[in-house]
């Protein structure tokens, strides 16, 4: 699965992906995991793992996130991000523990 | 048992959310490997989830089987559809203790592990060496283990048995930062 290259199966925001799974976790995960999806949000925090980039992207009604692991290639652009801004990032969804992770994501804006 | 995870879970996370001896990490690495004569198999996942009780020592850990990364797109997609079947068993968990917690320290640094895992749906009760490194506000626990495939039930077809070992061998890094 080439993520820069495929088009996003489900495009929604942050905050209803992490309701989704709050709501119902079983049905959500069938629903988005192994695809790619397109989320918006907003950052609330920019690190790094083992030498990767991971950005998180927060709902203010909710102590969950989107934890997004962003591929090798978006690396430096995701080192120009700030905590605050608005983005747009896509990624496989590989389910939810006490927040959604994302994993092999991309910055699409 | 699947309840009385739930309920050291829950209670691990829920209880207490302002108290200090809860140690957590969502950026926990686990890996295993698979040597068999025909190929070398390995998969990493640095995106585990677990939390320490430091006041008893207790341990939940909690995994998703779709963020393990292979080498090969194709080894990751059979693991997760064919042999660890994700779509019906999303997560792995731990639930156990580290023993003698309270008697570790700068130079008393190895202990066990000892619990449950769970895996494709699948109990086992093991035990794991595990180095216990408590300093700078952080508590890091390194160790490694051997499963055998067999006890949890994944069948593995015989046209690929020789490419997979019947042992596996489980390593893992966490660090664990105050839980607020």
């Amino acid at each position: 699965m080439n993520v820069e290259k495929s088009e996003a199966v489900y495009r929604l925001t942050a905050q209803n992906l992490i309701k989704e799974y709050q709501d119902n976790e079983k049905n959500t995960n069938e629903k988005y995991t192994e695809k790619v999806i397109q989320i918006e949000g907003i950052i609330s925090e920019i690190s790094t793992l083992r030498g990767n980039s991971v950005v998180t992207l927060n709902d203010p009604n909710s102590l969950s996130s989107i934890i997004c692991h962003m591929q090798a290639e978006d690396n430096k652009r995701a080192l120009t991000l700030r905590k605050g801004e608005r983005i747009t990032i896509k990624g496989v969804c590989t389910g939810y523990l006490l927040d959604v992770i994302m994993v092999r994501c991309i910055i699409v804006e | 048992m699947r309840g009385i995870y739930l309920i050291v879970f829950g209670a691990l996370l829920i209880q207490n959310l302002s108290a200090q001896d809860k140690y957590l990490t969502k950026e926990g690495f686990v890996s295993f490997f698979s040597h068999s004569i025909v190929e070398d198999i390995k998969a990493d996942n640095n995106q585990v989830l677990s939390v320490i009780d430091t006041k008893t020592g207790e341990i939940a850990i909690q995994l998703l089987m779709r963020s393990f990364m292979f080498e090969k797109a194709l080894m990751r997609e059979h693991f997760n559809e064919n042999y660890v079947e994700s779509y019906k068993f999303p997560k792995a968990t731990f639930t156990g203790e580290i023993r003698n917690y309270d008697e570790l320290n700068e130079t008393n640094t190895v202990s066990e592990i000892v619990g449950t895992l769970t895996v494709h749906g699948k109990e086992k009760e093991i035990s794991s060496k595990v180095t216990v490194i408590i300093s700078n506000n952080q508590i890091t626990l390194t160790g490694d283990f051997k499963v055998e495939v067999a006890d949890f039930d994944i069948k593995i077809p015989a046209i690929v048995a020789n490419n997979i070992a019947k042992t596996i061998k489980v390593s893992f890094e966490l660090h664990h930062k105050p839980y607020n």
